[in-house]
């Protein structure tokens, strides 16, 4: 299959946008890049090799069926109400290794990978993750109908909120 | 301290004096490096420790792998569908034998030289065993794995000692097997632990994880904003199947509780202002046609934390949880939670109970990290050796020696019992039992 290179250029420049947003905090701008039906999903590791693949059966770190449950984050950080969420973690996200991996009439898909690191109490550390991204276009662009981050660090240290990932 | 834990210095570290309204302890219990190894030969390796849930090693040879102490142990499902469990540890030169957490395998082959050991431990093959060790009268069996001491099971709960020189579960659980039994017998195929699970590490002491859990004074600040963020997603109305949570627990206004149960085991409760948006509600009417109203009432009506002396947490309130602690050092500790669910729960009721799970439960949920943070703060608090004390004596004065009302309406004889939850009084009981086994004779 040809993908349009402009499609491949604004599916890019999305993920990038997307992960810029969450480093310097603009929340409000960053859950408007989600449809409010998005699926955001952090699987659990099922052993050591798997990760679970029924969410509605097995536990993940994070399952959220539409955008309140991002909605739900943000409030939470913004309150300054929240001991993990004050003082903020600093994060930088590093996305690399973008792929648009299917396209049709209705949905966009993409893969990326992505190195996240934080800095707080207890000092700096990076994670690593794999992106899963669909999208869906319409004539305003393209928005985001789901986010599976695929956290490859499992025995994790300190907290991880949406902005960890 | 220095140089190695002395025994003597004990009674020093639990200032027990409740007749003169005193019970702290002293801070460099939870940063003391002497003392942690102490702690791991003197409790974990000489008492009753929780090992896994049955569902975890569900069909014959299928093996889940843990530690007691320093000691890595394998469960295995026996062919008669008995268990046992082995140091994890091949006799030849000490690998580890099995490649992963949890696994099915008739035998357990080293990895290393390739000896193998049938599930229930004898050492089965050798290899090149005649050139290396000659023909005649070779005894194999000198190099069977060495079986832990003690191993039972209450009601699907695995635990097991190093030593044989324990009580028997039942008296080791004491008061608590009830707050064990108000959880299984919810189900009558049983509970199971739901695929997945998160390992988190704490930067703090192991006991800093089990006084936590049963802490009801920290729910009305450190929770207020899990609460707030639950109602401001209420008004929102955004979100179908996760807006019907609790939030009067959290904040303070409700009916509670707590227990020191006695050997170290400690509860807390606090009543649920919606028990009808719990998953387990669904089976109301099967709990009232087979169990004691009584039971039928703390099973609905109260949510409940148990912390089991010394490394397990089983909690039964929107969610249901396993939480496992495994010291690493003094000021650093793993926790693994696990979800457990009663056994052919609807599929509604089983995601609902996940969800919540995942609100609540885990690092990445948002109330265990804020738990987490406060936690390694108090951590970091510790080392100040010039404030010493860690002070447990709220509800000191108030607090009922034995049962109160509602452990005789379900039997159990707790130590103490006290009105609120916030009141501290549960952890006597856990220090004491800390300080007992710790200053032992050996
Ligand atoms: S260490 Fe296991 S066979 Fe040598
Ligand atoms: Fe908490």
């Amino acid at each position: 299959m040809d993908i349009d290179t402009n499609l491949k250029r604004e599916v890019a420049e999305l993920i990038n946008w997307e992960t810029t947003l969450l480093d310097r905090r603009e929340w409000d701008d960053w859950i408007d890049l989600f449809a409010e039906d998005a699926v955001y999903w952090v699987p659990s590791w099922v052993d050591e090799e798997h990760t679970v693949t029924d969410p509605e059966t097995q536990l993940n770190l994070m399952y959220f069926q539409n955008r309140g449950g991002i909605e739900d984050r943000v409030f939470r950080i913004e309150s300054r109400d929240s001991y993990a969420s004050l003082p903020l973690d600093r994060t930088v996200h590093i996305v690399s290794n973008i792929l648009v991996a299917g396209v049709d009439d209705e949905e966009i898909s993409a893969t990326a990978n992505c190195l996240v690191h934080s800095f707080g109490k207890q000092g700096g550390q990076t994670r690593a993750s794999l992106y899963d991204f669909k999208f869906r276009k319409n004539d305003a662009g393209l928005k985001i109908i789901l986010k599976k981050i695929t956290l490859i660090d499992d025995k994790l240290e300190g907290p991880v909120d949406v902005y960890h990932l | 301290m220095d140089g190695s834990f002395q025994k003597s210095g004990l009674e020093a570290l639990v200032d027990d004096r409740v007749d003169e309204g005193v019970f702290r302890v002293d801070r460099s219990i939870y940063t003391d490096q002497d003392i942690f190894e102490a702690e791991i030969e003197r409790i974990f390796e000489k008492g009753w420790v929780y090992l896994c849930h049955e569902s975890q090693v569900p069909e014959v040879n299928c093996y889940f792998a843990t530690d007691i102490g320093r000691h890595p142990v394998v469960v295995v499902r026996q062919k008669d569908d008995s268990l046992s469990a082995f140091i994890n540890v091949c006799s030849h030169r000490g690998a580890l034998l099995t490649p992963k957490k949890q696994g099915k395998a008739a035998t357990l082959t080293c990895r290393f030289h390739g000896w193998s050991y049938s599930c229930d431990g004898r050492c089965v093959r050798i290899k090149n065993e005649k050139e290396g060790f000659g023909e005649d009268g070779f005894d194999r069996s000198q190099y069977d794995l060495n079986p832990i001491s003690k191993l039972a099971s209450y009601r699907g709960f695995i635990f097991g000692s190093l030593v044989d020189d324990v009580e028997p579960i039942e008296e080791y659980l004491g008061a608590a097997a009830t707050w064990i039994d108000l959880m299984v017998e919810q189900s009558p195929e049983g509970l199971e632990v739901v695929p997945g699970s998160s390992t988190y590490v704490i930067r703090g002491n192991w006991k800093m994880q089990l006084e936590n859990s049963v802490d009801g004074y920290h729910v009305s600040t450190v929770h207020r904003v899990f609460a707030s963020t639950v109602r401001n997603r209420e008004e929102r109305e955004s979100l179908k199947g996760l807006k019907q949570t609790e939030g009067g627990r959290l904040v303070g206004i409700v009916p509670s509780g707590a227990y020191d149960l006695g050997n170290g085991h400690m509860s807390i409760w606090a009543q649920h202002t919606t028990p009808e948006r719990r998953p387990i509600f669904k089976k109301k009417e099967w709990l009232e046609a087979n169990l004691p109203a009584a039971h039928v009432e703390w099973i609905l009506e109260k949510g409940r934390n148990l912390a089991l002396f010394p490394n397990v947490m089983l909690m039964d309130n929107p969610s249901t949880q396993i939480r496992y602690v495994k010291p690493i050092s003094a000021d650093r500790a793993e926790v693994t939670v696990y979800c457990i669910a009663p056994v052919g729960e609807g599929a509604e009721a089983r995601s609902a109970r996940l969800r919540k799970f995942e609100d609540f439960y885990l690092t990445a949920g948002m109330a265990t990290s804020d738990d987490m943070a406060a936690l390694e703060d108090t951590m970091a608090g510790s080392f100040a050796s010039q404030a010493q004390w860690s002070d447990f004596n709220r509800g000191l004065k108030t607090m009922t020696h034995g049962a109160d009302e509602g452990a005789k309406a379900v039997g159990f004889d707790p130590v103490s019992s006290s009105e609120s939850w916030e009141n501290e009084t549960l952890f006597f009981g856990f220090y004491r039992r800390w300080r007992d086994m710790m200053s032992a004779s050996d």
